[in-house]
């Protein structure tokens, strides 16, 4: 067996470890985070802070009290729920949900089933859903952006997300165009407003209703560069997550344009480009392979559009991505990595 | 005692013997709770014509077919004496947020006020559209006229705070308030002879 | 046979829901509320300790090749008495209960302590046993139903303690999952410790 001999030195140090692919991670990260602040002010702030340190402070307690182990605060993986989970949620969310957010992020979805590495779902995506079943209400006011420096006195503090807006005039029997030119009668705190659906070059920079994180894809696409050079990320879910959502909104969109909205639309609103590269991407929750990445993405895709499209909630990026979370096991097994050294098969 | 031989005869017998008695003891039960059955079933449907119109103690029931929709509704006209004192509506709506039918029974005065209302049947989504039960929501109807009362969500322009969240199910909601009084007002003359 | 570790056994060391994990089709849908899952337990309850008693007075009296379809029919009709009373009694109840009533002859547990103890066992073992399952699987459901009413719609046995909605996801079925895994998680730490 020649191939296990190990040469002499010296040898090239890997110097990869879970810290610094987390702090890579938050580093771009920061983009996004920059844009939430300039959008929704100190609240954006707040949520982000109070999330990050109680996910830090469930991780140090259950690890220190209830495990017993190895303390692993410092390697960022706290710090990435955090962050994640404060990226999911309106930036006018009550303290105290945003901490039961966090505490099942952690303690459920995590720390029960052994830590870091050993979790099957990704912890920021199961605190999310758990905060969107349990406070619907809350999880679904969205508070309008608010420029830091063109602060203007709005006509209402909170408007719907475009998604949510065009599923449900969409139900209420309108034509995508109608939506879209004459936008929609509404009355917020008592006062009636006109809400627009922005243009996609609002929508790119962020510029709509949504979560923290979610709002802006190009400070995301910007991370996203960031992580793929570094090789934090690989790119074939995002890039069979992207593919299958534009060609399966693509093919709707061609056959009924009046009741499909374009595939461009799908891609700069709501969670899909935050869900694509920060939360399909996780190392823990997703495939090992190449070829199984692919087909996770691909699955995540599907998913997506059949909820958006059909489904009960106007957003299905989170549910898509646990449902495929839950299929990573299976898709491990049929598509091993190849074993170093294998000879392959004639 | 030895265990019986798995013979074709014995299977038969025991089996015939078993399911003879299992039905005897069935027929037995089912005698004895026929009645309080039958009392609880109408003591259900009862429950929510109460709710909706105030003491009664003749109830005449007929259907009527609205103009809109395919489902008829079931008018019950409660008599106190035998004068007219409400007339619960049996309406639903197919536009909820979930594909089940939302059943409500609304109860109208002779004078055609609203007088109260009671979801029979709704699967909204948990903790937004299910609040149609909620007093806060159904109260804002009580006493209301349909005439000068507009049965739609003030961003349509009408006069019904919606559920926070949940416009397209207040929006059901309010379509089957409107149905039923729509049927009503059709059927009015005819109940008040 | 010590009667009372047979009639205890049923609550911590072979309880049906937590240890056995038997008939949870029922123990996950019917437990929104505590009332309803002492209900449902007493239902079960109920056919349990019937079926065992008259699976083991005529065990003898039954070929095997024909045990089961003959168990099957004995619990089936004591469900569809169960079935028949809580309609024209408790009709709440029943309406709560729902689907699930007829469900409890396809319930593991039933079936399982008619084959596997009652039809070899004595009348008394077999009453004691069917009394302390019952009751174990009456326990663990109640059990699940009020940690869930208290989270989900803040009550107990519905008396209010928390003003306004909790946390909705409790009453729903993912909420039914996580708290039968916590629950079970910390019956098996308990265990351990002692």
């Amino acid at each position: 067996m020649n191939l296990l001999t190990v040469s002499g030195s010296p040898h090239i140090h890997g110097d990869n470890s879970i810290k610094k692919i987390m702090y890579g991670v938050v580093f771009a990260m920061i983009p996004a985070i920059l844009v939430s602040i300039y959008f929704f002010g100190l609240d954006a702030v707040k949520v982000l802070l109070i999330s990050v340190i109680a996910c830090m402070f469930f991780e140090w307690a259950i690890q220190k009290y209830l495990i017993k182990g190895p303390l692993t605060i410092n390697d960022g993986s706290a710090l990435v729920t955090g962050i994640l989970l404060a990226f999911n949620v309106p930036s006018n969310l009550p303290v105290w949900i945003i901490i039961i957010g966090a505490f099942v992020s952690i303690g459920i979805a995590k720390m029960s089933f052994g830590g870091l590495g050993k979790n099957p779902f990704n912890p920021a995506l199961v605190g999310r859903v758990f905060l969107l079943i349990s406070f619907p209400v809350q999880m679904t006011s969205w508070p309008k952006p608010n420029p830091l420096f063109a602060r203007k006195v709005l006509d209402a503090i909170t408007g719907p997300t475009p998604l949510g807006n065009l599923k449900e005039e969409l139900t209420g029997g309108r034509t995508v165009q109608d939506i879209l030119e004459h936008g929609t009668k509404m009355i917020v705190d008592g006062k009636e407003v006109l809400y627009q659906i922005p243009d996609y070059v609002q929508e790119l920079l962020g510029n709509m209703g949504g979560s923290l994180g979610e709002i802006s894809v190009a400070a995301l696409i910007i991370g996203a560069i960031y992580m793929l050079c570094r090789k934090i990320i690989t790119w074939q879910i995002p890039v069979a997550y992207l593919g299958s959502v534009i060609v399966f909104t693509g093919i709707l969109w061609l056959i009924n344009p009046n009741i499909y909205i374009n595939p461009l639309f799908h891609l700069v609103t709501g969670g899909l480009m935050l869900g694509v590269f920060f939360m399909a991407t996780d190392m823990v929750s997703t495939p090992m392979s190449p070829k199984g990445q692919l087909i996770f993405g691909l699955g995540c895709g599907i998913i997506t559009v059949i909820i958006r499209v059909w489904g009960a909630y106007p957003e299905g990026v989170s549910f898509a991505i646990l449902i495929m979370n839950a299929f990573a096991p299976l898709i491990n097994k049929g598509f091993k990595p190849k074993r170093f050294g294998e000879v392959a098969k004639k | 005692m030895a265990k019986k031989e798995s013979s074709f005869l014995n299977m038969v017998i025991t089996l015939f013997v078993i399911t003879g008695i299992a039905s005897l003891a069935l027929g037995g039960v089912y005698n004895l709770t026929k009645e309080p059955i039958r009392l609880a079933k109408l003591a259900k449907a009862e429950k929510a014509i109460k709710e909706v119109i105030p003491g009664f103690d003749r109830l005449e029931i007929f259907t009527v077919k609205p103009a809109n929709g395919t489902d008829s509704l079931v008018f019950n006209c409660g008599y106190k004496n035998n004068e007219l004192v409400g007339t619960a509506v049996e309406s639903y709506s197919n536009k909820g947020y979930d594909p089940t039918q939302i059943k409500i029974m609304v109860g109208f005065t002779p004078d055609g006020n609203i007088n109260n209302t009671v979801v029979i049947q709704q699967k909204e989504t948990p903790g937004l559209g299910t609040k149609m039960t909620s007093p806060k929501f159904k109260n804002q109807f009580v006493g209301k006229n349909p005439k000068n009362f507009i049965l739609k969500v003030k961003r349509d322009g009408g006069d019904v705070d919606a559920i926070t969240g949940a416009t397209i199910s207040s929006r059901a909601f309010c379509g089957a308030i409107q149905r039923a009084y729509d049927a009503y007002e059709k059927e009015n003359k005819k109940i008040k002879q | 046979m010590n009667q009372w570790k047979n009639f205890s056994k049923g609550f911590i060391k072979d309880n049906p829901v937590f240890v056995l994990l038997l008939g949870l089709c029922p123990t996950l849908a019917v437990t929104s509320s505590a009332i309803n899952g002492l209900g449902m337990g007493l239902a079960t309850t109920f056919v349990l300790v019937c079926s065992n008693m008259v699976v083991s007075l005529i065990k003898n009296l039954i070929p095997d090749k024909v045990r089961i379809p003959s168990f099957i029919v004995i619990i089936a009709s004591f469900v569809t008495i169960v079935e028949l009373i809580m309609e024209g009694f408790v009709p709440a109840l029943f309406e709560a209960l729902g689907i699930f009533i007829p469900l409890i002859v396809v319930n593991c547990i039933v079936l399982g302590r008619a084959e596997g103890f009652a039809s070899k066992q004595s009348f008394i073992s077999s009453l004691i046993d069917g009394l302390g399952m019952g009751l174990g699987f009456a326990f663990a459901l109640t059990l699940l139903g009020a940690v869930r009413e208290a989270l989900g719609n803040g009550s107990i046995f519905g008396y209010k303690f928390i003003e306004g909605d909790a946390i909705l996801v409790f009453i729903l079925s993912p909420g039914a999952f996580i708290v039968l895994g916590y629950l079970i998680a910390l019956l098996n730490r308990f265990k351990k410790a002692t």
